[in-house]
């Protein structure tokens, strides 16, 4: 039997917001097993992102526990936190967030710096193999204003994986690129995830998208349920 | 944890391309401009205390109306201080042909210890002490008593052969009306002169030279008797003024440089917190930890100190020896070494204003939350390091605590700062009630939409015109005010003594020499014995050693209006035996407007009231007088006459025929030395100027920066209105419209501050007399288009390029 890897009991999130109290997600538990990739959908304004959110700890839960690799994650403070998700957590986002005073090769070895690895000259070659793999040797040196957004996202995917994160979080990771370079990436993350045996959580509209992953999780006003 | 070479290279690459560069160039120009500055100020300091010494002819010196006690002298030796001693009256010069009224200064050989003294023999070789049996003329006195070197010449008693020319002398007073020519004998030559009796006025100097801590010891211990003083460097002198008035200059632009360089520090600090939370934030959702991130701030922070201090240490010296090159003559060859003292001072000031302005905002950016990558939230910072600002208050505290004009910069910046900006926003507010074009509405109604943004930028704007105004004007003022007291038609030549039946015809020699002259002036001279009816002596003021006038001769004279170039401040001009009394002499005197005053002038005692008090410039070359009477009080008593007038080099041989045609006239010939000031001036001014230029350079950065700043905070606003179709020239027009509007309105406000605060300057800091620069009110609003124009071209045009 397969171990869980994400554990959410009863999750809420509420803000406040011009003095009212807004309640984003209301009660939300599930399990995601170790090396499992798993969709996230629902309608705009559901509160899919803000789940992202408190899985990968960057943010805390009003209420509840999530549990990440087996370590309560909601009762741990910033710094803890941090510290888990440079161990064990990769990001792509929606727009793609390099760190633009960065080249395409400083942006993928930042991880492992991140983590202490200090030994530039092996976290080049590991850099520049990623890069390699998404298509784009000859381009290190580039920043990324130099770079196109589809090339862009490729070098977050490139920085996602170089650290070999137990658990990826993408958050419509396809959402600002038209439908030819988006089905590059999709190709790319599912290769590199089935690659390192990653654990997958995405966000995304796309129901073909979705249909890629093994489970669906289906958001509504804060409440979640598994699709059939 | 250690840093790695990539933090370092990242580092770099954020400083330049990621807007930290102007901090980096502000902090340069602070450690720049302290180094150089305080570099020079130590230099000229050094030199001034010097030259002070050289007029004082000593380090220290004792001065008393009695002989100078054995006992003293005793001390000083003891405590290993250097000693020589003069004694110097007034008697009677004669020749075989004439005779003449003159100091004897009687030296020992030592004499002078400090400054220099030249003495020239007929063989033409100098010489520089004083030996026992010679006398050194000065070198008016060969045409006064028609004698040559080698004639014998009668000192008193005492009959002594030229031996040549004073040159060079020490301790020369700048006071034509007191200047009866020098004579130096050596002291053991004193007594045949028979001038020391009882009864007769000798006064009698201790120059004392050693080791300012021995020096200060010395004077500590000995108690000042009636008759008394200590003189030393401090006195004032008009070098020593002029150089203060220039180094508070000095002072007042580094402050005002460094002011505006923090500023500049700290817009862009600011701005680079805006802009950079962004990274921040995707760096902690990477799993960042505080450390490392605190460790790639400090990184940048210490590249950017280091090579500010490098850079601006470099610059400093170069800049120090730039404005130093007019200077070169005043200052002697060797200079005094300066040591690591404005270094140190820099990176003071530049830690000072640097940290708190880096700090503050840095550690705030850690606060930017990870959340932020997917939602941007309100951020809570956590604390915020403001006791961090303690750190220049009181460093202001501390060095500039008692300087007065400084404290009135900056309580005068902040006062106008907050009034001045509510002002020109008002004047926005009302400007949009008017109906304009498209362009102007559009911009006058996106200014009033955010007031405070709007208020911020026009307060630092016109805020930083006012100061390169405030630099620029308070140089012109003062240069002004020292080019009039040595304009270049200003008398550089007196005629005294001249009696009653010459003056017509002396009036007249001039007249036909084509000499430029004042008009005549009686000189009566004359005691003040009686104030209110009280005997001076009785006079509490008598008893003060720095009040003087009481104890001797002063010079009167009438006239039918006061002189035009004297000020009065109360009273009138009016009435029947009456006097105008100069304001200083006034208050140490207590003398009101309706005091009676008794004189005497060849024991003849007269009584006249005071109907008025006057501002007089010692400085200017202008003949001024302390006591200024109505026609009626002293016309008939004996007088002679004087009247200045102006010779150029080649008037000389008119000069001279003139000495020759009048030989009972003293001419006191101060071209010399005028021009010797006049090029101290001229000097000075540049290196002012140098300094001035430096403050505007100052100033324009820092409203560059601001501009450029305020307007690229605003692309996201401006691609949006491309997007939702506005034209380009539309949006350029808004865009021009409003900064056009907020540099002309800021002109102004900085004008109207401008010329507030420098009034205040003027008047209580340099102690001149305000003027009014009404030009400001069209130089600085073009100033600041211009700026704008130059700083925004290309951010504008970068802007409006076509959309991607
Ligand atoms: N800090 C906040 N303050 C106020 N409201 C918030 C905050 N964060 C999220 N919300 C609200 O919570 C709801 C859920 O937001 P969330 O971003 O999770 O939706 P989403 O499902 O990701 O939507 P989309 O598909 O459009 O990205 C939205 O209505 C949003 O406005
Ligand atoms: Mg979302």
């Amino acid at each position: 039997m397969s171990q869980s890897i994400i554990n959410v009991e009863n999750i809420t999130k509420s803000v406040i917001s011009n003095d009212n109290e807004l309640s984003i997600l209301k009660g939300i538990s599930f399990n995601i097993n170790a090396g499992e990739s798993v969709a996230i959908m629902g309608t705009s304004g559901a509160g899919k992102s803000t789940l992202m959110s408190l899985l990968a700890g960057l943010d805390q839960p009003s209420s509840g526990t999530i549990s990440l690799l087996g370590s309560t994650i909601s009762e741990m403070d910033d710094e803890q936190r941090a510290k888990m998700r440079s161990e064990s957590i990769g990001f792509v986002f929606q727009n793609f967030l390099l760190i633009p005073s960065l080249t395409a090769l400083q942006n993928v070895t930042l991880p492992m710096l991140l983590r202490g690895n200090e030994d530039q000259a092996a976290n080049e070659l590991k850099a520049k193999k990623l890069l390699a793999e998404v298509g784009l040797s000859g381009r290190e040196t580039h920043l990324p204003t130099q770079l196109s957004g589809g090339e862009q996202q490729r070098v977050a995917l490139a920085r996602a994986f170089v650290t070999q994160p137990k658990i990826l979080f993408a958050d419509e990771p396809t959402g600002n690129l038209d439908q030819k370079t988006a089905k590059t990436i999709v190709e790319l993350l599912f290769a590199m995830n089935k690659e390192q045996g990653t654990t997958l959580v995405l966000v995304t509209h796309d129901p073909e998208l979705a249909k890629r992953c093994q489970r669906t999780l289906i958001m509504n006003a804060g409440q979640c349920q598994e699709s059939a | 944890m250690k840093t790695n070479k990539m933090i370092i290279s990242w580092s770099w690459r954020e400083i330049w391309s990621g807007q930290l560069w102007p901090v980096m160039v502000a902090l340069t120009l602070i450690i720049a401009c302290v180094v150089a500055l305080s570099t020079l100020a130590l230099r000229v300091e050094k030199v001034m205390t010097n030259q002070g010494r050289d007029l004082l002819a000593a380090d220290l010196v004792f001065r008393s109306t009695n002989p100078v006690p054995e006992e003293l002298v005793d001390k000083a030796q003891a405590a290993g201080l250097s000693t020589s001693s003069q004694s110097r009256f007034q008697t009677m010069a004669f020749s075989d042909q004439n005779l003449q009224l003159v100091t004897v200064k009687s030296v020992e050989t030592s004499y002078p210890l400090r400054g220099s003294l030249t003495l020239r023999d007929a063989q033409q070789s100098a010489q520089k002490q004083v030996k026992p049996g010679e006398l050194w003329l000065s070198p008016r006195l060969f045409s006064i008593l028609e004698s040559k070197v080698g004639d014998t010449i009668a000192i008193g008693d005492a009959e002594l052969a030229i031996s040549g020319t004073i040159e060079e002398e020490p301790e020369l007073a700048y006071n034509p009306f007191n200047s009866i020519p020098n004579v130096f004998i050596h002291s053991t030559d004193l007594d045949k002169t028979g001038a020391i009796q009882i009864g007769s006025r000798v006064r009698y100097r201790l120059f004392i030279n050693g080791e300012p801590t021995a020096l200060a010891a010395f004077q500590d211990r000995y108690e000042l008797q009636p008759g008394e003083s200590w003189g030393d460097q401090n006195r004032e002198s008009r070098a020593v003024r002029l150089m203060d008035k220039a180094k508070q200059y000095l002072s007042l632009t580094i402050l005002m440089v460094i002011l505006m360089a923090a500023v500049t520090l700290i817009l862009t600090c600011l701005h680079y917190v805006r802009n950079r939370s962004e990274t921040v934030s995707m760096l902690k959702s990477m799993g960042s930890s505080r450390a490392w991130l605190r460790t790639w701030l400090t990184t940048q922070v210490l590249i950017m100190f280091i090579s500010a201090f490098v850079i601006g240490s470099s610059l400093g010296l170069l800049l120090e020896y730039l404005l130093r090159v007019p200077l070169a003559d005043i200052l002697p060859q060797q200079l005094p070494s300066i040591g690591v003292q404005p270094f140190l001072f820099a990176l003071g000031v530049a830690l000072c204003i640097g940290l708190p302005a880096l700090l503050i905002p840095l550690t705030r950016l850690l606060d930017a939350p990870a959340i932020n990558v997917i939602q941007k939230q309100a951020v809570t910072y956590s604390k915020t390091s403001w006791w961090l600002l303690l750190l220049p208050f009181t460093a202001l505290v501390v060095f500039y605590g008692g300087n007065k004009l400084v404290w009135m910069v900056l309580i005068g910046l902040l006062v106008l700062f907050v009034v001045l900006a509510g002002l020109s926003y008002g004047f926005l507010q009302l400007l949009g009630k008017i109906k304009w074009g498209a362009a102007l509405s559009l911009a006058l109604s996106r200014i009033s939409r955010a007031p405070k943004n709007s208020m911020m930028q026009l307060a630092a704007l016109s805020g930083s015109l006012m100061l390169v105004a405030l630099i620029w004007l308070v140089k012109s003022d003062l240069l002004g005010d020292w080019q009039q007291t040595l304009a270049p038609d200003a008398p550089n030549v007196f005629s005294i003594n001249i009696s009653p039946e010459q003056q017509q015809g002396y009036l007249q020699a001039l007249d036909q020499a084509g000499l430029p002259h004042s008009d005549a002036f009686a000189i009566i001279r004359g005691r003040i014995t009686k104030i209110r009816g009280q005997d001076s002596a009785e006079l509490p003021a008598y008893q003060d050693p720095e009040v003087r006038i009481l104890k001797r001769e002063v010079n009167f004279t009438w006239m039918e209006q006061l002189p035009d170039y004297n000020e009065v401040i109360a009273g009138d001009w009016t009435g029947k035996k009456t006097v105008s009394v100069e304001q200083e002499v006034a208050q140490e005197l207590g003398l009101q407007i309706g005091d009676t005053m008794t004189f005497e002038v060849n024991s003849q005692p007269f009584t006249a009231t005071v109907n008025s008090l006057r501002a007089v410039e010692w400085q200017s070359l202008k003949p001024n007088f302390v006591f200024i009477f109505s026609k009626d009080a002293v016309a008939d008593l004996p007088s002679t006459w004087m009247v200045s007038f102006r010779a150029e080099e080649d008037q000389t041989p008119l000069v001279n025929e003139l000495a020759r045609a009048y030989p009972t006239v003293t001419l006191l010939d101060l071209r010399t030395m005028a021009t010797k000031v006049q090029s101290l001036l001229r000097q000075i001014s540049w290196s002012l100027t140098g300094l001035a230029a430096l403050g505007v350079v100052a100033g324009i950065l820092l409203i560059f920066t601001l501009l450029r700043l305020s307007l690229s905070e605003r692309k996201r606003e401006i691609t949006l209105y491309r997007t939702l179709g506005a034209s380009k020239k539309r949006i350029s027009h808004t865009l021009w419209a409003e900064y056009g509007l907020l540099a002309l309105s800021g002109g102004f406000v900085a004008a109207i501050a401008a010329e507030i605060i420098l009034s205040a300057l003027m008047i209580w800091g340099f102690e001149l007399s305000p003027q009014w620069h009404p030009s400001m009110f069209v130089v600085l609003p073009v100033l600041a288009i211009i700026v704008v124009f130059i700083s925004l071209r290309s951010v504008i045009k970068g802007l409006l390029k076509p959309l991607r």
